[in-house]
């Protein structure tokens, strides 16, 4: 669950950390609902924990507060996992606090069915219709509105140009017995193809989902999760691709406990050269350069290869985003500032600075990176957008999906027990 | 051995057996209900917070268990003991309970006999005792978090120490994956567990050992028992109180194991580390079934207490046989 | 002379198992000082030698700024708070527990032992739910309660064994004295107990300070934090730069290691009478 949350690890200096954890928070006295002097404090929860992030989305706070001086803004800034275990509770309690990030999807729309999430539709209209629809895709839940997008991208492989040469392998595969050619080639010229972070779950997770949008094609993930009924050919198809691909030992050493940051996990080991590729969102440059050396030119990006015979095709696409969303009866104030970070100053300078890919139309001619530029016009291009398994479905048969692709990838599932335990757990789930 | 306020020195045929048990006062009622009012109100506080922060929560958790409940609002859609049949058809749990079998026979097997050993070791006028007693310790009362990350740094694949280690004597083949292998990660684990927690067990047996009164060790020399003899017919039986104690707290410990294997592997790879604790985390925080994880929680409860109450009649009758063995290791 | 050579030459194998051990005990903790001391090039460079140069940057760093200096307050109030709280609550319970014959007594005692059996992560959630309609979130309150809630067990249990071993006619010489029950409990059972008084208030002390779930799920701001939180905060942030994880993981173990060599007495005698979860 949560990638993005890990797509803008950076370096802190420890002081610039102290500063900013003293600037984000001075003058927060009160609580949520307003101070006799009228002014509005709102509490604003998201997951950008490291640099650049962090002080980016800081520094747009008090701009916010600047314009509007009967607002103060209340940061909470907690770390991906932490955070999710948080709005657990949170949202078990009750009350969710003002302004909070969201991936959008089935998570969001159990927090909406608890009526904690304000219904955006009327109060955002005006000004909506400037972001990219692919984008808006996550948060609009039975035709409603929930949250304002800020970020959005798409999972493909990221590939070392260098090794791929050193291995013989002329253009990257578009089709996935191509694919499984590249990845013998890489192996026996002595290079780890794939590095996968075995500890997280969800990397594994996107191999199968790519999998089953092509085999299957991406209706019948829809499908499946309506009718909860994940036993289809395509889906026992998808796995047993994948079990091809695991069979050829085509990962890291150590990658089942491997994490997906950090000097040891995937990022870094594509970073530095010791794998060949990954299958990973927008954010993977980012994070390869922080976790390790990053590949400069030698990096390049290609979709997910179709399979031979399945229904989907090279142009839909797989991935999300991060998304804000409010409290239900959230003041007025909140709306006001979705509308300020939704606007294409703010998100010009999002892309600059935190290298995300823009959601407002008018900010796209912020991108310069050339592979970044790449995903957004395949992102522009999509005939078809997958939402994150974990997110788009409820979260326990999310949490089934990476659990069981894990098992599979571990050996200690078959294709089809894969599709049979999701399958229970979507009927458990009323 | 106990006393009781004078108001009441022949208290009630209803109180506990270390009073001293005496007929009934009739013309004392009152000031019966006055020393009940005082003994009671010194419990008040406790009382009062543990009832709010420690039974409550115990309480709803129970309730919560008979419900299909994702933790938003209050739990309504009641499914009986749905949840508990599910939990003992579920593979992971299933696997949890294998586990902590395996840990507690671990523990019993080499950690507490080498505990013991180490406590006997250092019994001993060694130089340097006094050091290595505080070192064996010292880990022990370091946090599970801190403990877990320097862990997980020790046994990274390749760059931690351990491979390092292991590398330069030419054992390069053994390490490795470490907490990455499902086959080698719960002995990891457990070595870590070894590093943190055997001082403790240690430090309980030296106290132990240190309250057997010198005479009966040289009694048994002067009957010319030889160490072994003098270790298993004086000092274990000695021991046995002490023993009883680690070895419950050991077991307790494994039962509900969370902090450490949670900042370690979260459980993976593939569950083959997971705990019961860990399982009903995942579930109340990351899938939302909060009413299958208070089952979890439920089970995790009944089956300390099971064991704590099979334990305590297993060790009374254990108890009074090594009193009898221990007359007879004296009395040859 | 012969005797001590003789005793020499037998305790040599005993001496050679004890520096083993010990090295595999210490090992894990030099290593981390000495990590810590590198840059984190150094350590993929030289992963098991000395540092070389010895770098410092990284531990006057995090010294430097101010967070872990405030982490290191809220843990020792916390623990300062759990501790009086659960060894004032717990004293007059065991103190009603040891002196006193009433009705009811053992059940009450039954459902505190009880507690010994339910383990702190699985009432997290509920107990979460609690702290929120207490309004107890983000306030140190909310860490320090349970906690004290949760210790009452183990602690009314060594005071209690503790109090029963002090004579009858000591109560029976106050009680002619003029004293109430609360005036011996005070003026006399609790300066006499002090040493099992220490000993509970440092087990209090090394379970609060340790403790992790709870401030994570309750402190949502940093200024709050306590060591543990931050430790793993801090590993979060800075994944990529090993060698100053090590130095925090140094610095963060130190207040521990520090107060357990200040307070060792206490702590093993607590153990001795039989504490503390293993």
């Amino acid at each position: 669950m949560g990638e993005p949350a890990l797509s803008r690890r950076g370096f802190l200096a420890a002081s610039a950390a102290a500063g900013l954890s003293i600037t984000a928070l001075s003058g927060c006295g009160g609580g949520s609902d307003g101070g006799s002097s009228g002014t509005t404090t709102l509490e604003w929860w998201h997951i950008m924990t490291t640099e650049p992030a962090k002080g980016v989305w800081a520094s747009l706070a008090r701009q916010f507060e600047s314009q509007n001086p009967k607002v103060k803004i209340k940061i909470v800034a907690l770390e991906n996992e932490a955070y999710k275990s948080k709005m657990t509770a949170l949202t078990a309690s009750g009350k969710l606090p003002d302004i909070f990030h969201t991936w959008g999807g089935g998570v969001l729309k159990q927090q909406a069915d608890a009526g904690l999430v304000e219904d955006l539709t009327d109060r955002t209209k005006d000004w909506a219709g400037t972001l990219l629809p692919v984008a808006k895709e996550p948060y609009l839940l039975d035709e409603k509105v929930y949250g304002i997008p800020d970020d959005i991208g798409m999972v493909g492989f990221w590939y070392n140009k260098a090794l791929f040469k050193k291995a013989g392998i002329a253009a990257p595969p578009t089709t996935w017995s191509g694919f499984l050619d590249a990845v013998r080639a890489l192996k026996s010229a002595g290079v780890a193809p794939i590095a996968l972070a075995g500890k997280e779950k969800w990397p594994g997770m996107y191999y199968w989902a790519y999998l089953a949008m092509r085999t299957a094609g991406i209706d019948a993930l829809q499908k499946a999760a309506d009718s909860k009924d994940f036993t289809g050919a395509g889906f026992v198809e998808a796995g047993e691709h994948l079990k091809e691909l695991v069979a050829l030992q085509p990962f890291q050493k150590g990658f089942l406990g491997a994490a997906y940051s950090g000097p040891t996990g995937q990022s870094a080991a594509v970073g530095n050269g010791k794998a060949a590729m990954e299958l990973m969102g927008q954010w993977a440059p980012t994070v390869e350069r922080t976790e390790g050396k990053g590949l400069g030119a030698n990096l390049g990006f290609f979709p997910f290869p179709t399979v031979e015979g399945g229904k989907g095709a090279l142009t839909e696409v797989f991935g999300g985003g991060g998304g804000l969303a409010l409290r239900q009866g959230a003041p007025q104030a909140a709306v006001d500032f979705l509308k300020f970070f939704a606007s294409a100053g703010t998100n010009r300078e999002l892309v600059k600075k935190t290298g995300t890919l823009p959601v407002v139309t008018a900010a796209e001619d912020a991108l310069t990176d050339p592979n970044l530029k790449a995903v957004q016009a395949q992102l522009k291009a999509t005939t078809g957008f997958q939402l994150y398994l974990d997110q788009a479905y409820a979260p326990a048969v999310g949490q089934e999906v990476n659990d069981s692709v894990a098992g599979l990838v571990a050996g200690s599932k078959s294709p089809e027990q894969v599709a049979q335990s999701i399958t229970k757990v979507a009927k458990e789930e009323q | 051995m106990t006393s009781t306020f004078l108001p009441d020195k022949r208290s009630g045929p209803d109180t506990a057996p270390p009073a001293p048990a005496g007929g009934p006062a009739p013309g004392r009622a009152r000031r019966r209900v006055l020393h009940w009012l005082t003994a009671v109100s010194f419990q008040v506080p406790a009382l009062a917070l543990f009832g709010l922060l420690v039974l409550l929560p115990m309480l709803f958790a129970l309730y919560a268990s008979f419900f299909r409940w994702g933790g938003f609002g209050m739990p309504s859609d009641s499914i009986g003991a749905d949840n508990f049949t599910r939990l003992f058809d579920d593979p992971v749990f299933l696997g949890d309970l294998w586990r902590c079998l395996v840990l507690v026979v671990f523990s019993l097997a080499l950690q507490l006999p080498f505990a013991l050993a180490m406590a006997v070791l250092l019994n001993q006028r060694l130089r340097g005792r006094a050091f290595y007693r505080m070192l064996f310790f010292a880990p022990y009362i370091l946090s599970e978090v801190i403990t877990g990350i320097l862990f997980s740094m020790i046994f990274a694949p390749d760059d931690g120490l351990a491979d390092h280690v292991l590398g330069g004597v030419g054992l390069d083949g053994i390490g490795g994956e470490w907490f990455s292998d499902p086959s080698t990660v719960m002995a990891t684990v457990f070595l870590v567990m070894m590093w943190k927690y055997f001082g403790f067990h240690m430090m309980l047996y030296l106290a132990g050992l240190q309250s057997i009164p010198a005479e009966l060790t040289e009694a048994a020399i002067v009957d010319g028992a030889g160490p072994w003899q003098r270790f298993r017919n004086v000092t274990l039986p000695l021991l046995a109180p002490t023993l009883r104690i680690s070895v419950f707290l050991s077991v307790i410990g494994s039962i509900q194991l969370f902090d450490l294997v949670w900042v370690i592997t979260a459980g993976g790879p593939d569950h083959h580390s997971e705990t019961m604790a860990i399982t009903m985390f995942q579930y109340g925080f990351k899938r939302y079934q909060v009413g299958y994880a208070s089952a979890i929680s439920v089970v995790i409860f009944g089956i300390s207490l099971v064991f704590a109450l099979a334990y305590q009649r297993f060790v009374l009758r254990r108890d009074l046989e090594g009193a009898t063995t221990t007359m007879r290791g004296g009395g040859q | 002379m012969t005797i001590g050579q003789k005793r020499r030459g037998r305790s040599l194998p005993l001496h050679v198992v004890l520096v083993a051990v010990g090295a595999v005990m210490g090992v894990p903790l030099l290593y981390a000082v000495f990590s810590g001391f590198k840059s984190t090039d150094q350590l993929s460079r030289n992963p098991i030698g000395l540092p070389d140069p010895w770098v410092s940057s990284n531990y006057t760093g995090i010294l430097g700024s101010g967070d872990f200096w405030r982490m290191l307050g809220n843990s020792t109030l916390i623990a300062v708070g759990t501790t009086v709280l659960v060894v004032a609550v717990s004293a007059l319970a065991a103190f009603s527990f040891a002196r006193f014959a009433f009705r009811g007594r053992e059940a009450l005692f039954t459902l505190f032992t009880m507690g010994l059996m339910f383990p702190f992560a699985v009432a997290v959630l509920p107990l979460f739910l609690l702290l929120r309609s207490m309004d107890l979130l983000d306030n140190p309150l909310g860490v320090i309660l349970p906690q004290a809630a949760f210790g009452l067990p183990m602690t009314i249990v060594i005071l209690r064994g503790f109090f029963r071993e002090i004579p009858a006619e000591l109560e029976e010489a106050a009680t002619l004295d003029g004293c109430g029950p609360f005036g011996f409990f005070w003026r006399i059972l609790l300066p006499m107990a002090r040493p099992a008084l220490g000993t509970v208030s440092v087990l209090a002390v090394v379970g609060s300070w340790n403790n992790f779930l709870l401030p994570l799920l309750v402190f949502s701001q940093p200024d709050w934090w306590t060591i543990p939180v931050g430790v793993q905060q801090f590993q979060g942030q800075y994944s990529s730069d090993t060698a100053r994880v090590f130095a925090y993981l140094v610095l963060a173990m130190v207040p521990a290691l520090a107060f357990y060599s200040v307070a060792e007495r206490q702590l093993v005698g607590g153990l001795t009478a039989g504490a503390t979860k293993g």
